[in-house]
C-alpha cells in the first residue's frame, strides 16, 4: 500500500492483514560536496521502497519518506513515530535508510540499513537486477518479522 | 499501309478517351485513397506490449516475463514494469498476472516449498493452482487475472489484462 487515499481506505477496511509499516528515513545533504550523492541515494531508496511495496502490497504500507538534513535530524523522534504507527495497528514498524546514523538506534527501532547504489548511471535492465538483488536482502528481514508472531 | 485505315475522327476519339481516362483516374485515385485511408492504416500493434521472451523458450514450467510500458499520469510520464507468469499449456500459451487477488501482492510460482505446483503469495499465504484458480481456504477470493497473448517474429506480446478464462 502506498500512503494515498485509495490505498489508505483499503487499509482501514483490511487492518488485520496490513500489519507492517515501512518508513524510509531520507537524509538530505545540501552542501556543494554532498548534494549529488544525497540525491542519488534518495533515488535509490525511493526506487527500492516502491519495489518492496509492489512485492508486498497487501501486507505493508509504505509511508512517505521522513526527510531531514544534518541540522534537523535531531528533531526527528523515530521512537515516538514508531509508537504512533503501532497505535494505529501496525504490528511491525520497519525503518529503511541509507544513512548510517540510524543503525546506532538499533535497539530502539528496527532499522534496515542499505548502502546506497548509484542507479542513475545504469540502464533499465541493470537497474532492475540491482533492485531485485537488494530486495532479496530485505525479504529475509521481513519474513523473520512476520514469523515472529 | 493496311486497308483498315484509321480516320481522323476515330484517331481523335481514341486519343481523347485515353487522355480523358487518365485525367479522370488521376483525379479519382487520391479521392478513393483518402476515403478508404482509415481502413489501410496499420494498427499500432493494438495494445500489445513487446517482451523479450522468445516463444520457443516457453515450457510447461511457468516463468516470469517482465515487460515495460509508458504510463502517463497527468503530466508525469513513467516507465512501468510489470510481470506475467507465462507457460505453455498444450499448444496455447498462458500468461497470468502475478497480482494476488487478495490485496495485490506479487505471487511466485513454487514460492512455498510445501506446494511446488502452485503460485504462492508470501504476504498472507494465498495459493493458486497452475491455471490461476485460487485454492479454497486461502485468503484470495478469485482466480489470477490473465493477459491476452500474441506473437510477433517469434517473440511474445502481452495485451490487456482480462478475467481468468481457464477456470
Amino acid at each position: 500500500m502506498f500512503f494515498n487515499a485509495k490505498d489508505v481506505q483499503q487499509f482501514q477496511s483490511q487492518k488485520e492483514y496490513i500489519d507492517t509499516a515501512i518508513v524510509p528515513l531520507l537524509s538530505i545533504n545540501l552542501s556543494e560536496a554532498g548534494i549529488v550523492q544525497s540525491s542519488s541515494s534518495t533515488e535509490f531508496l525511493m526506487s527500492l521502497t516502491s519495489f518492496i511495496e509492489q512485492q508486498f502490497k497487501g501486507r505493508l504500507m509504505l509511508m512517505p519518506p521522513f526527510s531531514y538534513t544534518e541540522g534537523t535530524r535531531g528533531g526527528l523522534s523515530v521512537s515516538l513515530l514508531k509508537e504512533e504507527l503501532q497505535k494505529v495497528g501496525f504490528k511491525h514498524v520497519l525503518f529503511i535508510t541509507c544513512d548510517h546514523f540510524w543503525t546506532s538506534l538499533g535497539d530502539e527501532i528496527d532499522v534496515i540499513w542499505l548502502p546506497s547504489i548509484p542507479l542513475e548511471s545504469m540502464d533499465r535492465e541493470v537497474k532492475k537486477k540491482v533492485l531485485e538483488d537488494q530486495l532479496k536482502l530485505v525479504i529475509p528481514i521481513l519474513s523473520s518479522k512476520w514469523t515472529q508472531v | 499501309m493496311s486497308n483498315n485505315r484509321v480516320s481522323r475522327r476515330q484517331f481523335l476519339n481514341y486519343t481523347l478517351t485515353g487522355v480523358g481516362g487518365f485525367m479522370a483516374a488521376g483525379m479519382l485515385m487520391p479521392m478513393i485513397r483518402f476515403a478508404i485511408d482509415p481502413a489501410l492504416q496499420t494498427k499500432a500493434a493494438g495494445d500489445f506490449v513487446q517482451t523479450s521472451q522468445k516463444i520457443a523458450d516457453i515450457t510447461e514450467e511457468p516463468i516470469k516475463v517482465d515487460f515495460t510500458f509508458e504510463q502517463v499520469d497527468a503530466w508525469y510520464k513513467s516507465d512501468v514494469t510489470e510481470a506475467a507468469w507465462v507457460y505453455k499449456s498444450g499448444d496455447t500459451i498462458v500468461a497470468l498476472s502475478p497480482v494476488c487477488k487478495h490485496l495485490g501482492c506479487t505471487v511466485n510460482w513454487a514460492g512455498d516449498s510445501a506446494h511446488p505446483d502452485q503460485f504462492f503469495c508470501a504476504c498472507h499465504g494465498g495459493r493458486y493452482e497452475k491455471t490461476g484458480k485460487n485454492v479454497p481456504g486461502t485468503p484470495p477470493t478469485g482466480p489470477l487475472d490473465e493477459y491476452e497473448v500474441s506473437e510477433k517474429d517469434g517473440f511474445l506480446l502481452l495485451g490487456k489484462k482480462m478475467p481468468n478464462t481457464l477456470v
